[in-house]
């Protein structure tokens, strides 16, 4: 299997990965924006906090994909 | 029929037709560049979600920091005859509900319904805050008791000094 199919099929799980933590993400935006309007204070910094975990594990997996797609072109 | 090409051949193209020169791309290439530029743009979006979502649990520190003003309401010798009163907390757009309970404690709720937002009203019958749209009802621990609403009222912190009433915050 050449290294362009096998990261083309990397690219579509880390692609599956992101997706799910970009509609968590939606998710707990939406909550909140509803706690915020209803004076419900206390869940809107662990949701803040929540949001910012998944962004450092989206983050992680586009550094990942960065990495692989720099050793592709080096060979 | 023959054509032009097929009896004297593609002279000086033999290795690579004219339209691969043109399109150069194969599809695999084109789902890896695809694929990789989607985890991109979905990490981006990603990065404004978790901003939007600081955004809003900031606002909401401004929010509970504006509703701590201090503002008169009313005197407790007249609290004390009708048992209940009427006032505007934190702005005048705010309607809220003072009430004296049958123990003496004096209580506070905004009187926006939190179901449908129609006004509540003291009812001394059920001794509770009754909303006569929908026929909810709250004690007067802000509770919801009957009806359709399932979150509690807002309630008023209150300061008496004197015979004088004070809203001085919400909570909730």
């Amino acid at each position: 299997m050449s290294v362009r199919r096998q990261g083309t099929i990397l690219f579509a799980a880390v692609l599956a990965l992101v997706a799910t933590a970009v509609v968590i993400q939606l998710w707990l935006l939406t909550v909140s924006m509803e706690a915020l309007l209803s004076g419900e204070f206390k869940t809107l910094v662990p949701a803040a906090a929540g949001s910012t975990l998944l962004l450092a594990v989206n983050a992680g997996l586009l550094r990942y994909v960065f990495h692989f797609d720099r050793d592709a072109h080096g060979e | 029929m023959n054509t032009d090409f097929e009896q004297h051949g593609c002279t000086g193209c033999q290795q690579t037709p004219q339209w691969r020169q043109d399109f150069p791309i194969e599809w695999e290439g084109d789902h890896y560049v695809s694929r990789r530029e989607m985890v991109k743009f979905l990490t981006l979006g990603s990065l404004l979600l978790a901003g939007a979502n600081w955004v809003t649990a900031l606002a909401s520190r401004f929010l509970h920091r504006g509703s701590r003003a201090e503002r008169f309401i009313g005197l407790a010798s007249s609290l004390d005859q009708t048992r209940s009163m009427l006032f505007r907390y934190p702005t005048d757009q705010d309607p809220c509900l003072a009430v004296r309970t049958p123990e003496g404690k004096l209580v506070a709720y905004s009187q926006v319904c939190t179901h449908l937002s129609c006004a509540v009203i003291y009812d001394k019958a059920q001794n509770g805050l009754f909303c006569p749209c929908h026929h909810g009802l709250f004690n007067l621990e802000g509770q919801p008791v009957a009806g359709p609403p399932t979150r509690p009222l807002p309630r008023v912190q209150l300061e008496q000094r004197g015979d004088r009433i004070y809203a001085v915050g919400m909570e909730g």
